[in-house]
Order: structure tokens, then C-alpha cells, then sequence
């Protein structure tokens, strides 16, 4: 199967999606933020019925119109500090508006479905491109602000004693879930790209180890997850998208049964 | 060096006040403990110290070129976090872009935590996150030092270590504290200073001076009923 060129380019993308989004994710879950991975899934695909109404690529569209919601939801925060979750009712009003309008208008060059629900067969060279510059940035945006994001989730006043321009970092990390979240919505799809956020982030946390070991582990599910959700979906041919979600649910149910099962078998060795 | 001019504070920018014309300056060096009833503005004062806060009215200021900071135990910390001590110290220290990593250990043998820097800081009992707390707030030795209830939910022999070790900062390495107390024996035994805040005013006194005034016998029952 490897053989097509489609495929070959899914799994790049499926690679740097499987990366970029649990180490997103990772900070958003414990910020308890998970549904900004939601509200920003929608934004992209407004940023993607804009790009193809306008015959840009909507890899680059959704990029930048998440990217300025990302930057609303920081913004908003001033104004609704004790209601955040207004705000994301607020972003995500404004991006369902825009996407179902544009594609209920049929103004549309192209079909809107495949982000909905995630394509292999629709990755084109272009999109590749913009997957791997983005991807590569925000890696690299990630190693360099790790221990800043990583203080400000877990403590942000001892983050502000120690000298984070904590708004500032803010104001760039939502710029980085834009990115991923564009990145990934091609092949996974717009509506199962929040349980890609936070379900390989879940199973990690199962194991109750320090931030930089949930951090690996949280990849490696998110790329088992991922990796086999393409090869299956493509054997059933159906969306990726939606196979990749049953396999989060599914790695993040035995993960929790084998837990279980062998803290009954400690108690039992003790009894 | 720590001053307060004619300073005004409230949440909401207008009266009543949290904090009302409250003067005062602390000078290096020295230990000072802020007492007073739940409520009465203890937490926001340390805040505005810090900068977390701004003035409402008036001013004040720290010439403090570092300060270590430990937070009231619980105050918007996530204590399911998946971090472990070392991790909380070591990404600390990156933050203040301090090179030499040895002073995470350091730091967790001065607080008495040597060897417990791989546990979990959520499996960590109230004592040693007390601990961990302050062993990260020397991280980069601070000139001054703000404890915000560092005994709360501390076993007593912890609550003993904690005490002699702010105590042994303060005069062996001349590090200026200023430590919310609800604790006021160790208030009275350990600082050089008490700073008592009621009904949004505050002032300064000696420990001497502070258990003459509050806490002779006629006046104690009626304090605590
Ligand atoms: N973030 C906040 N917003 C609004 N009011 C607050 C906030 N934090 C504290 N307060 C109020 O300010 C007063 C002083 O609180 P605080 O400084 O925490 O007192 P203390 O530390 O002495 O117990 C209390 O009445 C409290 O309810
Ligand atoms: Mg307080």
C-alpha cells in the first residue's frame, strides 16, 4: 500500500500529526483547556471553507484564521476572566457561522467533507509543504518554550516570580494549536481532532509518571492511535478520521483495564 | 528593602478597600511575620509585593534583585499535575537561566528533601511539598523570601524543620523575610517583626510589643472567642 503516493504522503502528515498533537495537547489538557482544542478545530474549518471559496490553499487558510481565534480567545480572556467558557461559545459561534454559510452557499470550488471527516486520497503536494514548514516550527517553538509553557501550566505564579511574559508566551501558544490543529484537520478531519488532542494525553496520565515521561508517552499512544487508524481505515475504506477516534478510545480502555487488573493483583498478592 | 506609601487596595477599583493607607518600610535583613484575621488581606498584600497586583492608590516597592516566592498551600496549583521534584526545581532553574544544574540538589538538600526528587510532587506529603516549595523558591538565592502561610496542613515536625530553616535563611545568609503566619507562636518566636492587618489597616510592631498588646491573658479570651 505503501507504494501509492497518496499513502506515502499520509503517513508524513500522519508522523508530524501525531507528534504535534499530543505535545499541544498535553498543555491544554492539564491547563483544563481541552475544549480550546475543540472550539479551534471548528475556527480551521471555517479558515478552510474561506480558502477554498477563495481558491487559496485551505491548509495555509486554516492556518492563519485559527490562528487569529487562537489570539481572540487569548484576548477575550481580559474581558471575561471569570466565564472563559463564554468565550469559546463566543469563537465558536462566529467559525460554525462562517463555515456553514460558505459551504450551505454552494460557492464552493471543491468538497468541504473531506475535512469534516478526514481524507488520505486529498493530500496534495502543496498541502504536504505547508504541513512540513509549520510542523517543523512549531517543534522547534516547543523545545525552546517547554519549560515556560510547562511552568505555566503548572504554576503560573511561580512562573510570573521567575520572569515568563506569561500573555506574551500565551498569545504564541494558541498561535501553535492553530498550527497543529491545521496540520492535522486534512487527514483526521475537523470533528474527532479534539478527542486527537486529548485522548493519547488521557492514556499517558494512566501511568502517573513525571511531566517529560507523560510527555513521551502521550506521543507514543498518540502514534500508535494515529498510525493504525490510517492502515485499517484504508483496508475498511472508510474516513481515517473516524477510525483513528476508536482507536484513542480503544488504547485509552485497555490501557485503563490493564491498570485496574494489575492493582487487583498487588492488593491480591497482599491479602 | 520593602515600602509601602499611602497604599489602597480593592478587587474592584473602588471602596470598600482590602488594603486601606497602609505605610510601612521593612529593611533588609529582617524577619517579618503579617498576622491577622482569614481575610483580612494577608495574600493580596504579599501580591501586590510581588507584583501580581497593582496599587489601587499609592505605592509600593521592593529594591529586591531576586524573590523567592512560596505560594499558599493549594492557591491555584493542580495538585494531580503530572511533575516530579525534580522536574518542578530543574524547570524552575530554566527559567532563570541559571547554567549550573547542581543547584537543584542543592537547593533539595538545604530544604531536606535529598533523595526524594524523583517522587511525584502530588504523592508528596503536606511536610515535604512544603518543602519542595521553599527548596525552589532558593533556587538562584533570592535577597528576599515571601512565605505565604508555610506551615498550613504541615505535620508538627515538619512544621519544626520549616521553621528553623526560614530561620537559618534569614540570619545565616542574610535573606529578608516577610512570611504570612497564622502560626503566631512561631510568628512570635521566630521574626523580628510583626506586621498585624484588621478591618483593611496595618500595623508594625515588635514580638515583645505584639504579645503585650494582643495576647495578654484578659485580651486573648476575647480575641478567640
Ligand atoms: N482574586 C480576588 N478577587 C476578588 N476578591 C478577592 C480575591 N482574592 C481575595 N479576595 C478578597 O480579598 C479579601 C482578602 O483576601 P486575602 O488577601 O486572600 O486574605 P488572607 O490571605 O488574609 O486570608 C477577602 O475578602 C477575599 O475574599
Ligand atoms: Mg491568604
Amino acid at each position: 500500500m505503501l507504494s501509492y503516493d497518496f499513502m506515502q504522503n499520509a503517513f508524513v502528515v500522519s508522523f508530524f500529526i501525531s507528534l504535534l498533537c499530543p505535545c499541544i495537547g498535553i498543555f491544554l489538557v492539564l491547563r483544563r483547556y481541552s475544549m480550546i482544542g475543540d472550539t479551534l478545530s471548528h475556527a480551521s474549518l471555517a479558515g478552510v471553507t474561506l480558502g477554498l471559496m477563495c481558491g487559496q490553499n485551505p491548509v495555509l487558510s486554516a492556518f492563519i484564521f485559527t490562528s487569529v481565534c487562537g489570539a481572540l480567545i487569548e484576548y477575550l480572556r481580559k474581558y471575561f476572566k471569570k466565564h472563559t467558557d463564554l468565550i469559546l461559545s463566543i469563537v465558536l459561534a462566529l467559525s460554525v457561522g462562517i463555515a456553514i454559510t460558505i459551504i450551505s452557499s454552494g460557492k464552493l470550488h471543491a468538497n468541504a467533507d473531506s475535512f469534516m471527516f478526514g481524507s488520505i486520497l486529498t493530500v496534495t503536494q502543496f498541502d504536504m509543504a505547508m504541513v512540513i514548514i509549520l510542523s517543523v516550527i512549531s517543534v522547534i517553538a516547543l523545545i525552546l518554550l517547554y519549560h515556560r509553557l510547562l511552568y505555566i501550566a503548572y504554576d503560573e505564579d511561580a512562573a510570573r516570580v521567575a520572569g515568563v511574559r506569561v500573555e506574551l508566551i500565551n498569545y504564541i501558544f494558541s498561535i501553535l494549536v492553530a498550527s497543529a490543529i491545521s496540520v492535522s484537520i486534512r487527514i483526521v478531519g475537523v470533528l474527532v481532532l479534539s478527542s486527537m488532542i486529548a485522548l493519547p494525553v488521557a492514556t499517558a496520565l494512566q501511568f502517573e509518571k513525571g511531566f517529560k515521561q507523560t510527555l513521551m508517552l502521550s506521543v507514543l499512544f498518540s502514534m500508535i492511535d494515529i498510525l493504525s487508524g490510517l492502515f485499517i481505515s484504508y483496508y475498511l475504506n472508510v474516513a481515517p478520521g473516524g477510525f483513528t477516534a476508536l482507536m484513542s478510545v480503544a488504547v485509552l480502555a485497555a490501557v485503563m483495564l490493564a491498570k485496574k487488573l494489575s492493582h487487583r493483583a498487588k492488593s491480591g498478592a497482599c491479602s | 528593602m520593602i515600602k509601602a506609601e499611602n497604599l489602597f487596595f480593592s478587587y474592584t477599583g473602588n471602596a470598600p478597600y482590602v488594603l486601606e493607607n497602609i505605610n510601612f518600610e521593612i529593611k533588609n535583613g529582617e524577619y517579618v511575620s503579617v498576622v491577622g484575621e482569614n481575610g483580612s488581606g494577608k495574600s493580596t498584600l504579599m501580591k501586590l509585593i510581588l507584583r501580581f497586583l497593582k496599587p489601587t492608590r499609592g505605592d509600593i516597592s521592593t529594591q529586591s534583585k531576586r524573590i523567592g516566592y512560596v505560594p499558599q498551600k493549594s492557591e491555584n496549583v493542580n495538585l494531580g499535575f503530572p511533575i516530579t521534584v525534580y522536574e518542578m526545581l530543574d524547570s524552575y532553574r530554566k527559567l532563570l537561566k541559571i547554567k549550573d544544574k547542581s543547584v537543584v540538589e542543592e537547593s533539595l538538600k538545604i530544604a531536606g528533601l535529598s533523595g526524594l526528587s524523583s517522587l511525584l510532587v502530588g504523592n508528596l506529603s503536606g511536610g515535604q511539598y512544603q518543602k519542595a516549595l521553599i527548596a525552589r523558591s532558593l533556587i538562584g538565592w533570592p535577597d528576599l523570601l515571601i512565605l505565604d502561610e508555610p506551615s498550613t496542613g504541615v505535620d508538627a515536625e515538619s512544621q519544626k524543620d520549616i521553621y528553623s530553616l526560614i530561620k537559618r535563611l534569614n540570619t545565616e545568609r542574610g535573606i529578608t523575610v516577610v512570611s504570612v503566619e497564622h502560626n503566631l507562636d512561631a510568628a512570635i518566636s521566630n521574626s523580628t517583626l510583626i506586621y498585624h492587618l484588621a478591618n483593611s489597616r496595618g500595623h508594625i510592631c515588635t514580638p515583645e510589643q505584639y504579645t503585650e498588646e494582643y495576647l495578654n491573658p484578659e485580651r486573648k479570651h476575647s480575641r478567640h472567642a
